[in-house]
């Protein structure tokens, strides 16, 4: 009777049986009913139980045991991480917080990485000044960003999530209107520290924040503006209704004050060619942008009345007339350019405007809130047409020919305007394009070594912003098309930090951390009927739409202090580890374990409460998977936390007491290792 | 049969009921907590230990937990066989218990065919874990009952043929005379039938290794997947109920119940034996992963069949020397 035995364990065997039949199969298999019934009966008669007896053997615990949550940092205790770094740094810093996920993802959107958690943190405790300093690092103007940013920080706010997003915008704006008061004193000369010079031609965005880093870094810096106002676009383009021109030209004398020499009404090309330029200085910097406007090449184009965006805004910025008075204006065109016209159309008297766009209403490439305000206004939107024909009489414009559009982008997202057989004319007395703008550089590059392309933009190098030409750099719309104005700020940074590279003998592209571009989840809205009203965002408060509609006065009115320091205290400071008492951990818990308090009073903001009830904690950890700031924590040792019912409702000092680290548990203490869960934005 | 002997009859049958009743109530409240100790023994654990000495309270804690909670009808149930399942299933089992010689020269029910009356009464259970299983109208607690309703059909035999062994030796059905007819040599005469039925009894009562009705991994629970509260409870203490009235039978007549003794000394000694059986039984069931049904009916039939055949021919052989 060979019963084969496997030995599987220190005390478990399996005898295995198909081998083994008849008679001897059956002794075997009985024999195999004893054998396993002697190995329970010797585990149950030698040897003490394994666990615990509770309650009657009190356990000896560690000094290292904390519960099953522990808060990293709170509100009124430790500060929360201010992200600064010089600009040639300042994607490395960037990316070093993206690595170990403590990025905000209002800072991780922006295209130049604005501090915005930094700013509500300043604000909220009332230092507006300080904010306006620190936002200013990164964002040359953020008075004149606070009125026109689209703001791809508020898409990203975790507040989305919850209810609304923080007013990151209208806050630069506060800040902005907090440091006026204190600018005299603030603003001082940067030092000259360097012998180098550099020129920058064009004192827009890209320009004027190349000029501000470069003047940060010790270098001399002039900027030539060929008309007699600086600001660029910002100047000539935005209207004054979103964007005052004494904020605009405050910001830019701040830079004059700090050194910036500021050449206005030199056409470099004409007046001072460029290879002059090239020769004086040691770098030169193209922030030229986009001058005039694309016309379709339709029929009917020629006649009088066809008009360019830029022509038009100028018109109407500079001149508050543009020959529309009484007239029916009719826009080509759905992008932000073109809501502009139509809002500047109205205010110069049009008696109709409409806007007519080949993409969708949803699909326009306009911001929502600016269609919104120009419908509000009573601009007049059509939507899915194409432009056919301008209908002229003796050489004056009478109409437009729209031509319905089917679909604008192919399958694989290129723009390929799908066109069907339906035609509709529109009366109108003056056409304005605003399908786009173009660069004219031919004049100002003339005789030097800066190469054009084909359709007459620089040839230049996307990443380190390098001409065909050594020591000229190009930054802005010139390089990057018709975008946005923080996108043009972002390549100002770029090009200053090759210039400065340049000028140094580095090689530009010699570990140079290129700007991270992390990609957020899209939240859809929150529902916010039902929530409280001081959780809501603060509504900025905007002029009468018959009222504003008439003139150049600004739309949006601003907020008060109070109501700025409340929004600004509705951050959730995320990823910095610091608990805000935002109580989203005590809104998710199931249970009711958790309760939170704050005071909010500016300049003593603190977490007053914070306590866990293991009582009723059913160890889900939803409270901790939630939390925007990470600073509630698992600490991994759950099953303990069921024993220790001296400690049933952990308070705020439990909460916040540092592990005591041990060679098991590792540097923070926290054992076992955070689960391996998918970086953020890898997640389905 | 006259009105007043059948209105004695009705009043004696009720008040057998009670008692059998009140016997397998205490008995499961003692049985489950045993169970939870053995097992927690066998696990290396020290099992219930809260309420009460050595946690002998937590049994009633759990009744009270139980009694309280909601009686759940699930909308898809047939109400009325849903309701009644339960009982269908407790009432034969608590029945059979009265066969049960408990004091020397005395049972419940001194019947002649008692032996029988205790093998064929508990199998009507049969019909109550259909009923319980059909009419829950879901499909696991369906399957569940089928599996039940062909095994405990199948371990009829078996069993039937173990007990026939000490009919034949005793050469009486009536338990009282099995009982009193035992002598020690019948427990090495009789291991093969002794272990033959306390193996089929294990899968009479659906418990483990046996216990693919109820194969929690598989049906949740079987045929009282649906049931919650006292119906489930009813349940619960029918198996505790059959666990016991398999064990004081199988003491009784396997192993000498009573030995003799009189009155109260008697019971106590059976008593004893038969909670050496039950955790005979609770040992079997945390020591062994459950069988597949294909296992489990081959063993019926080619294992345990044989040898209770092979275990009446001995004692056939052995009567004949007597």
């Amino acid at each position: 009777m060979a019963v084969e035995r496997r030995h599987v364990g220190k005390d478990a065997f399996s005898v295995t049986e198909p081998d083994v039949r008849g008679v001897a199969g059956f002794l075997a298999g009985w024999a195999s009913v004893f054998a396993g019934l002697a190995l329970t009966a010797r585990r149950a008669t030698s040897g003490t139980p394994k666990t615990l007896r509770y309650p009657f053997v009190k356990l000896t615990l560690s000094p290292r045991w904390r519960g099953a949550l522990r808060l990293r940092g709170a509100l009124g205790r430790d500060e929360i991480p201010i992200v600064r770094g010089p600009s040639p740094q300042y994607n490395s810093v960037i990316q070093g917080l993206l690595d170990v996920e403590r990025l905000a993802p209002c800072t991780g959107n922006c295209p130049a990485n604005v501090d915005a958690r930094g700013q509500n943190y300043l604000i909220a405790d009332d230092q507006a000044a300080e904010a306006y300093e620190l936002v200013r690092e990164r964002n040359t103007m953020p008075g004149v960003l606070g009125r026109i940013c689209h703001h791809p920080c508020e898409a990203a706010c975790r507040r989305n999530y919850y209810d609304e997003p923080i007013a990151i915008r209208p806050l630069h704006r506060f800040a902005y209107e907090a440091y006026k008061a204190v600018r005299g004193e603030r603003v001082k000369p940067l030092p000259v520290t360097r012998t180098e010079t550099i020129a920058i031609v064009g004192s827009g965005p890209s320009g004027l924040t190349a000029a501000l880093d470069l003047m940060r870094l010790g270098y001399a810096v002039t900027v030539y503006e060929k008309d007699d106002k600086p600001g660029g676009a910002l100047y000539t383009g935005v209207p004054a209704y979103r964007l005052p021109r004494d904020v605009l030209h405050g910001e830019i004398d701040d830079l004059v004050r700090m050194g910036m020499t500021l050449n206005l009404g030199v056409k470099v090309g004409e007046e001072l060619p460029l290879e002059h330029l090239i020769g004086e200085f040691d770098a030169v910097l193209l922030a030229t942008g986009l001058q005039v406007s694309r016309i379709l090449p339709i029929p009917g184009a020629d006649a009088s009345g066809v008009r360019g965006a830029l022509e038009f805004l100028r018109e109407a910025n500079f001149h508050h007339e543009a020959d529309v008075r009484g007239k029916r204006v009719f826009v080509v065109g759905g992008g932000n350019v073109a809501v502009d016209v139509a809002r500047c159309a109205l205010r110069v008297g049009a008696t109709e405007v409409r806007l007519a766009s080949l993409e969708g209403m949803d699909e326009m490439p306009a911001h929502p809130w600016e269609i919104e305000e120009a419908l509000d206004e009573g601009v007049i939107a059509t939507c899915s047409v194409g432009p056919e024909e301008v209908l002229v009489e003796d050489g004056t414009v009478v109409g437009m020919r729209m031509r319905e559009c089917l679909s604008v982008f192919d399958e694989t997202g290129r723009f390929a305007p799908k066109y069907g057989e339906g035609l509709t004319d529109f009366a109108c007395d003056v056409v304005v394009f605003s399908i786009g703008q173009a660069a004219v550089l031919s004049d100002v590059v003339a005789g030097t070594e800066v190469e054009l392309d084909q359709r007459g933009n620089v040839v230049v190098d996307g990443t380190l912003f390098t001409t065909t030409a050594s020591g000229v750099f190009a930054s802005g719309e010139v390089v990057t098309g018709p975008g946005s104005c923080i996108m043009s700020i972002a390549t100002g940074h770029e090009a200053a930090t090759s210039i400065h590279r340049f000028l140094t003998g580095v090689p530009l592209g010699k570990d140079r951390t290129a700007r991270p571009v992390p990609v957020y989840e899209r939240y859809e809205k929150a529902h916010i009927e039902g929530v409280e009203k001081d959780r809501l965002r603060v509504v900025m408060p905007m002029a009468h739409p018959e009222e504003r509609r008439v003139d150049f006065r600004s739309v949006e009115l601003g907020m008060t202090h109070l109501e700025s320091v409340v929004e600004a205290a509705r951050c959730l400071r995320c990823q910095s580890e610091v608990c805000v008492g935002c109580t989203f951990c005590a809104r998710t818990c199931p249970d009711y374990a958790i309760k939170v308090e704050r005071v909010d009073d500016p300049g003593s903001r603190c977490l007053t409460r914070y306590e866990l009830d293991l009582t009723k904690c059913c160890f889900c950890g939803l409270c901790a998977e939630q939390c925007p700031t990470d600073a509630l924590a698992h600490t991994g040792q759950y099953e303990l936390s069921f024993y220790h019912r001296d400690l049933a409702v952990f308070d705020k000092g439990e909460m916040l007491r540092d592990p005591t680290p041990t060679r098991a548990t590792g540097r923070d203490g926290i054992y076992p290792p955070p689960c391996p869960l998918p970086k953020r934005g890898e997640r389905p | 049969m006259s009105e007043t002997a059948s209105w004695t009859g009705l009043a004696l049958g009720a008040a057998g009921g009670l008692g059998a009743g009140l016997v397998i109530a205490l008995a499961a409240l003692f049985g489950v907590w045993w169970e939870r100790k053995v097992s927690a023994r066998i696990q290396m654990r020290f099992g219930p230990q809260q309420a009460g000495p050595f946690g002998l309270l937590q049994t009633l804690s759990d009744t009270v937990k139980l009694v309280l909670k909601e009686d759940i009808l699930p909308a898809r149930a047939d109400r009325g066989p849903f309701l009644r399942a339960p009982l269908l299933v407790f009432v034969p089992i608590a029945t059979s218990l009265l066969a049960v010689p408990l004091v020397t020269g005395w049972a419940p029910l001194d019947s002649s065919v008692g032996a029988l009356f205790f093998l064929a009464v508990p199998s009507v259970s049969v019909i109550g874990i259909l009923v319980g299983g059909w009419s829950s109208g879901n499909t696991y607690a369906t399957l569940g009952g089928l599996r039940g309703a062909s095994q405990m059909i199948a371990y009829e035999v078996p069993r039937s043929l173990s007990v026939l062994s000490v009919v034949v030796l005793a050469g009486s059905m009536r338990p009282v005379v099995m009982m009193g007819e035992w002598r020690w040599w019948w427990i090495p005469l009789l291991a093969v039938a002794f272990v033959v039925y306390l193996i089929s009894s294990i899968a009479e009562m659906n418990r483990g290794p046996f216990d693919m009705p109820e194969a929690e991994s598989e049906l949740v629970a079987g045929y009282f997947a649906d049931y919650s509260g006292i119906r489930w409870a009813i349940f619960m203490m029918s198996e505790y109920g059959s666990i016991v009235a398999a064990s004081l039978f199988g003491a009784a007549v396997f192993l000498g119940g009573t030995h003799g003794l009189p009155g109260v000394w008697g019971l106590l000694v059976l008593i004893v034996e038969a909670i050496l059986i039950i955790t005979i039984i609770m040992w079997v069931k945390w020591t062994f992963p459950r069988f597949r049904s294909d296992q489990l009916m081959s063993l019926a039939w080619k294992v345990l069949t044989p040898m209770a055949l092979l275990q009446l021919v001995v004692v056939g052989v052995v009567t004949a020397w007597l």
